[in-house]
């Protein structure tokens, strides 16, 4: 069992612990100005402890994690991290299976690396404006509105998952259908993509309402 | 010749108010002659959107192009250098200087007018 260490209130004085190995690693000369103060500072002051999902290997990408974690249900992340490795296995299987199949010349432009394919097709997936409700003069309007960089990420990975999840037959296992809907986006096919159009395509027939804004 | 028009002391002379001796009214302010250490709230105008041009832009390159991002990729990148731009001027604004119209928020103007008070009396 995991039993957790990280504490939800820190004093302000408290620093956030560094992970990765890179940063320990340069020789004393390398750094600048203020990395050689951050280190003293971090001799001094006390540091908080890192959460259980920060890890520092090569293998952990902090984009797979958040997507297991909205995959996950009712805390089991077990079942939800088997589900995801079973995911860019299938993606890796049916990319060599057409690689092999594939003539001599479109060899090279098959990409064969999971995690490349699950970033690309997310970064296609997320849209680049959205609809927000502001009400003016007792009638609420969507108003076209510029979206975070946190919020684009949310809305392509809760995407991915409901159209995983309602749209597919009742046998069909998750890790199939989320291998077929990523290789879909990743040509920018497919029903995520489309939904994307949507949004895209409402928020440009209500354009005359951006003025509405005031952020 | 017009109707005459006569200096204005001439006509009060005339009616005759002196003659019962009225005096000037007496000053009987409700409230001390003071100037108060609050300005009354004011709902602050709303500040106006930025990058509208950018996005019309790009919206209109996407009716063209049929909503795909990849020929409308340069627009898409005005926009987000415009954004970019857009909120690092927001951080990087004082808030102690005026705003963009000259005034400043009356919550503010409260706080600087609680550090120089007005003395109404000597102690």
């Amino acid at each position: 069992r995991i039993m957790p260490v990280r504490w939800s209130r820190y004093n302000p004085s408290y620093l956030e612990p560094e992970v990765k190995k890179e940063s320990y690693q340069k020789p004393l000369e390398e750094l600048t100005e203020e990395e050689r103060q951050q280190r003293e500072l971090k001799a001094v002051r006390p540091i908080k402890a890192a959460p259980a999902t920060l890890s520092s290997s090569v293998f952990s990408d902090p984009m797979i994690s958040k997507f297991t974690n909205m995959m996950m249900k009712s805390g089991n992340k077990v079942l939800a991290r088997s589900l995801m490795s079973q995911t860019l296995e299938a993606i890796k299987r049916k990319q060599l299976e057409k690689y092999h199949r594939a003539p001599e010349n479109e060899k090279e432009t098959i990409e064969c690396n999971p995690y490349v394919i699950f970033h690309q097709a997310l970064k296609n997936c997320q849209p680049i404006i959205g609809l927000s409700n502001i009400t003016k003069g007792g009638k609420t309007y969507q108003v076209p509105v510029p979206l975070t960089d946190n919020r684009k990420r949310f809305l392509a990975m809760k995407w991915l998952i409901t159209e995983c999840r309602d749209h597919k037959h009742r046998r069909t296992m998750m890790p199939e259908k989320l291998s077929q809907e990523l290789l879909l986006a990743f040509n920018n096919e497919g029903p995520v993509i489309k939904r994307k159009h949507v949004l895209h395509k409402m928020a440009e027939a209500n354009r005359a309402y951006a003025h509405f804004r005031w952020w | 010749m017009a109707a005459p028009v006569y200096p204005a002391w001439v006509t009060r002379w005339v009616s005759g108010q002196w003659r019962n001796k009225k005096r000037p009214p007496t000053l009987r302010p409700p409230r001390t002659l003071a100037l108060a250490d609050k300005v009354a709230s004011r709902r602050e105008q709303p500040t106006e959107a930025k990058c509208i041009t950018e996005m019309s832009v790009m919206m209109a390159c996407w009716k063209q192009n049929d909503f795909n991002d990849t020929p409308c990729a340069e627009e898409i990148r005005m926009f987000y250098d415009c954004l970019a731009k857009a909120q690092k001027e927001h951080k990087n604004q004082n808030e102690d200087t005026l705003s963009s119209r000259g005034n400043l928020p009356s919550s503010k103007v409260n706080k600087l007018l609680k550090r120089f008070p007005q003395i109404t009396r000597y102690v």
